[in-house]
């Protein structure tokens, strides 16, 4: 009973380990994906002049998911309902962090951008475009540098702290 | 009165599992956090012997003494 109490509790802190680790390589898989959909979005809205609700349907279409999820609802609740874009879209941000391994600061950057978006013509859009890619790359460089650091402790790290109350607890 | 050896290991396996924790994160550049668990460790470590100690003590002070 103690050893197999003992060997549930040493699963348990790998596995937690192994998730923080998880958390640490997706980060930057995330922000990549969200760089990669403002650049399509960009296209559309310089290009293609699409309207925001079908940009978003667009760019759902192209990116892989969580970020593929943000997209496609926030064009059908856009479409369904129609208070302002804003408030659509912080709720949406604010479930897409629950999805997605993003942390608090590429939430703030989001709604940032979120609270421009519409607000202005082509070329101020664009900037401001311009202006969060940027934001996310400095994200982008943050979250690898961590994850090259951190991944692989995270995961020894998990193994060795189960291995160690187990062993004060015997 | 070496009938229970199983605390020296536990001392020793705490000993190997905090000097791999200390390897670890000295390794990913966090010193300080290195030293704490160390720290940890050690105190954990003194905590048991000072058990031990208390008991020895307790048996001497009924052997000498002639009470519990």
């Amino acid at each position: 009973m103690k050893w197999i109490g003992a060997l549930l509790f040493i699963g348990t802190t790998t596995w937690i380990g192994f998730e923080w680790s998880n958390k640490l390589n997706n980060r930057p898989k995330h922000i990549r994906q969200l760089k990669n959909a403002l650049q399509i979005l960009e296209a559309e809205i310089l290009y293609s002049q699409l309207p925001l609700q079908e940009a978003f349907t667009t760019i759902a279409k192209q990116i892989p998911q969580p970020t593929k999820s943000f997209f496609h609802t926030l064009g059908l609740s856009m479409g369904k309902q129609n208070p302002d874009l804003y408030s659509l879209w912080e709720e949406q941000v604010d479930h897409l962090m629950h999805l997605s391994c993003l942390s608090r600061n590429e939430q703030e950057i989001l709604k940032q951008f979120g609270r421009t978006l519409g607000q202005h013509d082509f070329d101020q859009q664009q900037k401001h475009i311009q202006l969060t890619v940027s934001h996310l790359d400095r994200e982008l460089e943050d979250a690898r540098d961590n994850q090259t650091r951190y991944s692989k402790m995270a995961k020894s790290l998990g193994i060795l702290c189960g291995i160690f109350i187990v062993l004060l607890l015997i | 009165m070496l009938t229970d050896a199983s605390i020296l290991f536990q001392i020793a396996g705490i000993g190997i599992i905090v000097a791999l924790i200390h390897t670890v994160l000295k390794q990913m550049g966090k010193e300080e956090i290195a030293q704490f668990a160390t720290l940890v460790g050690f105190i954990i470590v003194l905590v048991i012997v000072i058990n031990g100690l208390s008991d020895l003590f307790q048996q001497i002070k009924s052997v000498f003494l002639f009470q519990g």
